[in-house]
């Protein structure tokens, strides 16, 4: 099972199932998963489909698309942010 | 340095004035205090939602004020930041800098709120009579990070 974690905005898009959600096999990488994300909930891919979201895989930020996705990562989805 | 994301209401004067004890003899504390407004552009604001990504979200400030205090060569920052529910008067950020001099002070503080603005896992949602809205960092926001400097 992966954790997959919508901050902000995309948290009221996100199916709350999607919270611990078993991968398909063909889904290896980040890539992988945001093609699968849009094609199960287009809504929720066409608002991930930006340049300015950035994703965290174990609460570290990773900017490369092939990055791989093994069990139990926990995948965070990052709306532009805005704090102070 | 301390960075603390809090549920809770702070009191930014018990804040400083702690944060001035310990270092009583610095030189220069300078600070800023960001408040809730009661509208923006018009619109009445009943509540500011903060959501934050827990763990995450704290040692990413941590990593943006160990940035400042590298860059400016500050004695200590302290950084309070409310996530939750908040409403119009309270505060939501407060950022002190204590230096040796005015200068590292007044610049620590400004650099790590340009950073806050753009850069801190923070999502804000005002919520008022008229709906709500996700507020994301505006141009002006944008370009005074890019002024602030480099990717950190």
């Amino acid at each position: 099972m992966a954790r997959l974690v919508f901050l902000g905005r995309f948290r009221e898009i996100a199916n709350p199932a999607l919270a611990q959600v078993t991968l398909p096999g063909g889904v290896r990488t980040l890539a992988g998963l945001k093609d699968w994300l849009a094609e199960a909930e287009p809504a929720l891919g066409k608002a991930l489909d930006s340049a300015r979201t950035q994703i965290a895989v174990n609460q570290v930020l990773v900017r490369d698309p092939s990055h791989p996705i093994v069990h139990d990562d926990e995948i965070a989805f990052l709306p532009p942010m805005s704090g102070g | 340095m301390t960075v603390r994301v809090t549920e809770e209401p702070f009191d930014p004067g018990a804040e400083i004035a702690a944060f001035n004890t310990a270092h009583g003899h610095a030189g220069a504390l300078a600070t800023f205090t960001g408040y809730c407004r009661a509208a923006t552009a018009g619109r009445p604001v009943g509540t500011l939602y903060i959501e934050q990504y827990p763990g995450f979200t704290q040692r990413e400030i941590q990593r943006l004020a160990d940035d400042v205090s590298r860059q400016l060569g500050t004695l200590d920052l302290l950084v309070v930041h409310r996530v939750g529910a908040i409403r119009p008067g309270e505060a939501i950020v407060l950022v002190a800098a204590m230096a040796a001099h005015r200068a590292e002070a007044f610049d620590a503080v400004r650099l790590l709120m340009d950073y806050l603005k753009t850069d801190a896992p923070l999502w804000k949602k005002e919520s008022g009579p008229d709906g709500d809205r996700w507020i994301e960092p505006t141009a002006h926001d944008h370009a005074r990070r890019a002024k602030a400097g480099e990717k950190v």
